[in-house]
């Protein structure tokens, strides 16, 4: 083919080699992501019976979802532990993010940021296990307050309770609320705060009108971060719940499998997906409104 | 001026060391009230760490910084009555341009309509009329130190600071503003410290100036006393250019020096044009470029003549500068000519006439 014609200079255009090298994740991604999303998406509008899926398009599946006592609930449940588990990370992580970024030697920094990965090198199954360890019934801080004969029998309210899945999610997620918050702290300018002082605001005045504004970025990221992985989490509420605190990811569990109904499943699942989306689009909105000031 | 200013600032044998590094060596000196003040020195000198020193930022190792008579020792920067101008403006990005202004307004007493007021008449002295509603981040360089200096001027500072403010912009920018901030200075009457490691900057703009070397003071005078008088060779050497020949001194009666210079000859000089005690090492005598004029034909000297050779011509456009060897030195000497129309540019090559005046001259020893 000659060099000027259309096909020929598409083949060494920047925009084919960048599609040529964008393709293999893209086909995995259209792959794996969005023909199962599509599926479930079908299966939610069909009707499972013994026989097998409906061919008939219908909305029953998600009226039945949204006006389900127990799929109220759950959903509910799921979106308090979430949010409360985001709290809680975001709020503990702030001051670890703000003690590594303010306080600790540049060329300390990495190895502090090292350390704090360490625990996620364990898998996550084994470190909810290990606070079902801690926390439960015949746990380590049952046990040893047993021994010591503080209390006479063990403590119910920190094992299958609402307060110690949160504790464990928390801990799960805390590195992941530090790294984006971290980064935005170390992008402040550090002559900003000495303008804060200087304009006459104290180091604690300047922290909450400067530091704290200029971090937002990364304080969203943190919240997103956690909320999303958190709100369909199954094996919390499964170990360190008992089974007896479900959440949503649970209900989704028993209803396909256990009672093998895909269509009723799948509408749970895209249910609690768009409610996380439109929770995600909130924050993606309050977001860009941070970052709206800040690009140079 | 006919009024005795009084003292602003104060630095009373300051010392500041970070670790093992002296980075301030015992700063003695006297900034007065409503004087434009620089601090000029290559990087490293210690000058911004003077700065903020002032500014609280910095806390000092030994000695003491007086603001209005008043010791600052343990007076956090926040409750200072300096405001500063930082090197990278330091504007906030999440702000507009009003609410930076206003930032340090916010324990001030005044109603919100009189804080609006105030910011609107500092955002108009400083020429950005009508940007109170932009976003911090759409302006430009220059727009962006005028946010900054009404930020700091409209909290009405006993002394601003200003450290580097003008480094950032390109040399048009930066002329203008120049004159824009002697004019801003004189029309509020506070004083202005400012930190540069341009020498021209410092000349154009200050009342007086203090040369700094390794964390010490090497000289504080007026710019004309530092430009024609330099207390060294090195404080010669940074500002602007200078001519230096080695000298051997014949006599030194205390009312005049002898001195003999290769291709200059003997001359005497009043003690004021000596600088540094008897030492040891050799003299040197220092020559100002523009104080050695050539001599075209039919002009006569108006004080003392020397005959060279011109080795190296750069043309400038309005300057000519010419290397010239005079008869008898080793060295070549720099000089600078205005070009003015009907003078020819000479030759390398060309033999000229010098016509120059001890009076211009400098000894160092």
């Amino acid at each position: 083919m000659e060099p000027g014609s259309t096909p020929g200079r598409f083949r060494n255009s920047e925009a084919a080699n960048g599609l040529f090298m964008v393709s293999p994740p893209a086909i995995y991604a259209v792959l794996l992501l969005a023909a199962p999303l599509i599926a479930m998406v079908l299966y939610s509008l069909m009707v499972d019976s013994k026989v097998g899926l409906s061919s008939g398009l219908t909305f029953d599946n998600y009226l039945k979802v949204w006006t389900g006592r127990i799929d109220q609930a759950l959903m509910i449940r799921s979106l308090t532990v979430s949010a409360m588990v985001t709290l809680v990370t975001v709020l503990l992580a702030y001051p670890v993010a703000y003690f590594v970024s303010f306080h600790v030697k540049p060329e300390k920094k990495s190895m502090w940021l090292f350390l704090i990965t360490i625990p996620f090198w364990t898998s996550y199954l084994i470190r909810v296990f290990l606070w079902k360890v801690i926390l439960g019934y015949n746990g380590v801080i049952n046990s040893g307050l047993m021994s010591i004969g503080i209390i006479d029998e063990p403590l119910t309210i920190i094992n299958y309770s609402l307060g110690s899945m949160i504790m464990t999610l928390a801990h799960a997620y805390a590195a992941f609320a530090i790294l984006p918050i971290f980064v935005s702290l170390e992008k402040i300018d550090r002559s900003f705060l000495e303008a804060g002082q200087d304009l006459g605001e104290s180091k604690f005045r300047t922290f909450i009108r400067v530091t704290l504004p200029l971090s937002m970025p990364g304080v969203i990221a943190a919240v997103l971060i956690v909320f999303i992985p958190t709100i369909g989490d199954y094996v919390t509420p499964e170990l360190i719940g008992g089974g007896k605190l479900p959440m949503i990811a649970n209900r989704i569990e028993a209803i396909m499998l256990k009672q093998n109904d895909k269509a009723l499943g799948s509408a749970i699942a895209m249910t609690a997906m768009l409610i996380v989306a439109l929770v995600s689009i909130v924050f993606i909105l309050l977001n860009r409104r941070f970052l709206r000031g800040q690009s140079k | 001026m006919t009024t005795e200013k009084s003292n602003m600032i104060e630095f009373r044998d300051v010392h500041k060391y970070y670790g093992d590094y002296h980075a301030l060596r015992g700063i003695n000196a006297t900034i007065r009230a409503g004087e434009f003040f620089s601090l000029l020195g290559p990087s490293g000198c210690g000058k911004t760490t003077l700065l903020r020193t002032i500014a609280g930022f910095e806390d000092i190792s030994s000695g003491a910084v007086m603001i209005d008579g008043k010791n600052m020792a343990n007076v956090p920067a926040n409750v200072r009555p300096t405001n500063m101008v930082f090197q990278s403006y330091a504007i906030f990005p999440h702000l507009t341009v009003e609410e930076n202004v206003g930032f340090g307004l916010r324990r001030d007493p005044r109603s919100k309509e009189e804080k609006a007021m105030a910011v609107a008449e500092a955002l108009e002295m400083v020429g950005l009329k009508g940007y109170g509603k932009r976003a911090a981040h759409a302006l430009s360089g220059g727009q962006r130190q005028r946010v900054a200096l009404a930020r700091a001027l409209i909290l009405k500072p006993k002394v601003l600071l200003l450290d580097e403010p003008l480094s950032a912009l390109d040399k048009k920018m930066r002329e203008q503003m120049q004159v824009e901030l002697i004019k801003l200075q004189r029309q509020v009457g506070i004083t202005f410290i400012l930190v540069t490691h341009d020498q021209e900057e410092a000349l154009v703009m200050s009342d007086r100036i203090a040369v700094m070397f390794e964390g010490q003071i090497a000289q504080l005078a007026d710019p004309e006393t530092l430009y024609r008088r330099p207390a060294s060779r090195k404080v010669a050497d940074f500002i602007g250019t200078m001519n230096f020949l080695p000298a051997q001194i014949l006599s030194d009666s205390g009312a005049t020096v002898e001195v003999e210079a290769a291709g200059f000859g003997r001359m005497s000089l009043s003690p004021d044009q000596v600088m540094g005690s008897p030492s040891a090492e050799g003299a040197t005598i220092g020559l100002r470029p523009e104080t050695l004029t050539i001599l075209f034909e039919g002009q006569a000297a108006t004080d003392r003549e020397v005959l060279g050779t011109v080795e190296e011509v750069v043309y400038y456009g309005d300057m000519t500068y010419y290397d010239v060897k005079l008869d008898g030195a080793s060295s070549p000497m720099r000089l600078s000519m205005r070009n003015v129309p009907g003078r020819p540019v000479l030759d390398r090559g060309a033999k000229a006439r010098l016509g120059w005046s001890p009076g211009a001259v400098v000894l160092f020893r």
